[in-house]
Order: structure tokens, then sequence, then C-alpha cells
């Protein structure tokens, strides 16, 4: 998979790394030039991880939006020994596409059709062919697990459905997928703590 | 880390995403008093995160780049010296923006409101808003009683400021420069009446903000500096 723009330049994983990290820290001191770099080094990736989840209408543009105005804001506060620029990017992406799919809509239950609709792009994570040390190690940990219940917690990850959209999906009750997802994660974080 | 394994499976849950609007309000809310909480929250961003390298990459729509850079444009602050008006107004637009997640805890707060007034008689005019700096931030969370003009100010997660005072302003174009509602208390709620004197539409369509002044609030009767903490109404109830 060729990872688009991944960073200025072509390069290693690692030297991509430094450089998205460089413009961090340009950004941090107000340099729109290198916000500039970043977004278009980044915005393909983040907007995979956004559209994912809300893939109707503008709410995937939106959250992007709000991402990177938040990215901007927050630049200052990444710290890479707690991980990749692209991870702390994405987690801030991410949030933000969540916070509009758990939107609050008093007396809707606005999210179940989605559940049923064809899952054409599933990201399948055990095929990617260009892997950093963390998802190396995360793919290892999820590989313990049943095959389904890995899909819950990708399917969690990848498209943001509920625990009443994954019930539909896999026909099983609410509380038995809440079981699953605690069991899973549990798993997951001694594995990845081992 | 001592969160309990409860909250460590909140706290999963949230990274992970498959909590429900309201649970992940309340998530948001209480991260920011809890530092475990809210340390527990990113350790699980953290080992979840390397999944998201694995998302394929899908072209945003091209015009995404110019708004942006006109957002922080417009957010970046400018210098000193601009009235206090001014710079609330700017701030209030730019605050503008973090209503989605104002309205994630307005509608937790309006789903607890409907479900209190349908047990007893329909109170049909009341209004939340929930003040904060940003998305993440929710300080206080004002309701309006349209009918008798009265309001109360609960504190979510403010913290008083050290030897300041907290200062409420209604912010409106029709009545033009902002106009105090008093000192509000950070650590209990505060109920006041003195909304009378505004027209409905005013109330209804104001943004309430929040400053830091002196104790007793400000010497000069206008913000001392932006708003800390802002939002606006919407309706509760049918």
């Amino acid at each position: 998979m060729t990872i688009r723009g991944e960073a200025p330049g072509r390069g290693s994983p690692a030297q991509a790394t430094d450089g998205l990290a460089d413009l961090l820290g340009r950004i941090a001191a107000r340099d729109a030039a290198a916000f500039s770099a970043l977004y278009k080094a980044t915005s393909a990736k983040l907007y995979g991880v956004v559209a994912r989840i809300l893939p109707r209408g503008d709410a995937a543009a939106d959250a992007l939006q709000e991402a990177y105005v938040r990215i901007w804001e927050k630049a200052g506060e990444f710290d890479p020994a707690k991980g990749s620029p692209l991870a702390w990017m994405a987690t801030i992406a991410r949030n933000r596409a969540l916070d509009e799919v758990r939107r609050v809509r008093p007396g809707s239950l606005e999210d179940l059709p989605e559940s049923f609709e064809p899952a054409a792009d599933e990201v399948d994570p055990l095929a990617a062919r260009e892997r950093s040390e963390g998802l190396v190690k995360l793919l290892n940990c999820l590989q313990a697990l049943d095959e389904e219940k890995r899909a819950v917690v990708l399917l969690a990850y990848y498209r943001g459905l509920s625990r009443e959209a994954l019930a539909l999906r896999f026909g099983r009750p609410v509380p038995t997928i809440k079981t699953w997802l605690h069991r899973s994660l549990a798993q997951l974080r001694d594995c990845l703590a081992s | 880390m001592t969160v309990t394994p409860d909250d460590d499976f909140a706290a999963a849950e949230y990274a992970l995403g498959t909590l429900d609007p309201s649970e992940r309000a309340v998530m948001a809310a209480r991260r920011l008093r809890e530092p475990d909480l809210d340390e527990a929250i990113r350790a699980w961003e953290a080992r979840l995160a390397p999944l998201a390298e694995a998302a394929g990459p899908i072209e945003p729509p091209r015009d995404l780049l110019p708004a942006i850079e006109a957002r922080i444009r417009s957010a970046t602050p400018e210098a000193p010296g601009n009235a206090a008006v001014a710079s609330l107004r700017r701030s209030v637009t730019r605050w503008r923006a973090a209503a989605i997640a104002a309205s994630i805890i307005a509608g937790v707060l309006a789903v607890g409101f409907i479900t209190r007034e349908a047990t007893r008689e329909a109170v049909p005019h009341e209004y939340v808003a929930v003040l904060q700096k940003d998305a993440a931030s929710p300080a206080f969370a004002i309701t309006v009683n349209l009918d008798t003009r009265e309001f109360t100010v609960r504190p979510v997660a403010a913290t008083a400021p050290p030897g300041k005072a907290y200062e409420l302003w209604l912010i409106d174009p029709k009545i033009g420069a902002p106009r105090s509602l008093g000192v509000i208390a950070a650590d209990s709620a505060t109920r006041r009446a003195n909304l009378t004197q505004y027209d409905r539409a005013v109330v209804e369509d104001a943004t309430y903000a929040v400053t830091v002044e002196p104790p007793g609030g400000s010497p000069t009767g206008q913000p001392s500096g932006p708003p800390v903490f802002v939002g606006k109404l919407i309706p509760v109830g049918p």
C-alpha cells in the first residue's frame, strides 16, 4: 500500500515520522507554511480515518476541518515519546468523528441503519504491508483474539460502530457485545504490556 | 494509574468509540476533573492508535485547506489593544465551532430534563446551554426559564481561578455591548432572575460568555478580557 504524501519527500516510515514531528514543532511556533505542508502530507490519511466513520454528507469534511484546527491549536502538546505524529493526529481526527457520530439526538436511533450498509471497503490491518513497530505488536495481539471478536474491535475502530450496531451485525444481544469488548480489550492490554 | 477496573473499561470503550452518547459525554466531562481517568483514556488511545496507519488514504474535498487556513487565521490571537468587546465578539465566533461538543452535553442534559419533565406538568419554555472553552472542556451548564427569565448556572467542571472570580455576560447585537449577569460561583449553583429586563428574543438568541475578573466582578462594567467559556441556548422539551 502506498501511503500518499505520508511525509515531505519519500523515505522510510521512520524518516516520515521525523519529518512530521519537525512540522508539528514548527506549527507549535505558529508557522503557517508548516501547517500547509502537514495538511498536504497527512490529510488523505486522516480523511481515510474519519470518512469511514462518517460516510454520509459533509460530516467527514467538517470533522476533518475541526481536527486540523485542533492540531493547529494543540501542536505544542505533541510528545514524540508517547507515539508517532500520525497516531497523535489520527487520534484527534478520530475523536472528532466519534463525537459527531455519537452526538446525542434525543429520541432518535440514528446510527442503527448504518449497520446495514454494505461494507465495501472494510479495513483489514492484517493485510497492511507497511507496518510500524507499534502496528506489528498490536496486530500480533489482535491475532490472538477469536476471529469474530477481532472483527468486533476492528469494526468499532474503523467504522465507529456502536454496541447496538455491532449487536445487529453479529446477531448477538448488546450485553454479549459489551462482554466481548471488555474481554478483548483486557486481552489486548495484557498482551501489549507483555 | 489508579482507576478502578470499571473505569479502565469505560476508558477503553471511550477510546474505541463504543460508549453510547450519554456515557461518552459523561466520560468527556469526567476526564477534565479526573487526571487518572484522563491518563487511562490516553493510554488506551495510544494502544489502539497504530490501527489508524492501516486505514487506506482517501482524498478529502479540495476546498478544505483554504477553509481551515481561514479558520486558524481568525483563531490566532492578535496583538493586545483591541477593545474588549471586539475581542469578545471574535472569540465568540471562534468558539461557535465548539458547538458540536456543546450539543453532546446539552443533549444529555436535555434528555435528563425531558425525562424529568415528562413526569410532572409540562414546563415548556426551558432552555439549556453548555458554556465551554473548547469541544472537550465543558465548564458550566446554564438553564433559562423563558417565562420567568430566571436562570441557573451550574458548574460542570469549573474550578475557581485563584484570587479571581467568574462573571457571566449576555452578548447579543440587539443590546449592543455585553451586559453583565453577575459573578457566578464555580463550586455551587447560582440562580438569578436578572434576565427580566431583556426581551425574549434577546435571551433566546444571545451568546452566554464567562470571563475571569477580579473578585466581585469587572470594575469597568465591561469584560476585562476575552471569554474563557461560551455557549448558546438550545430549547429543552417540545
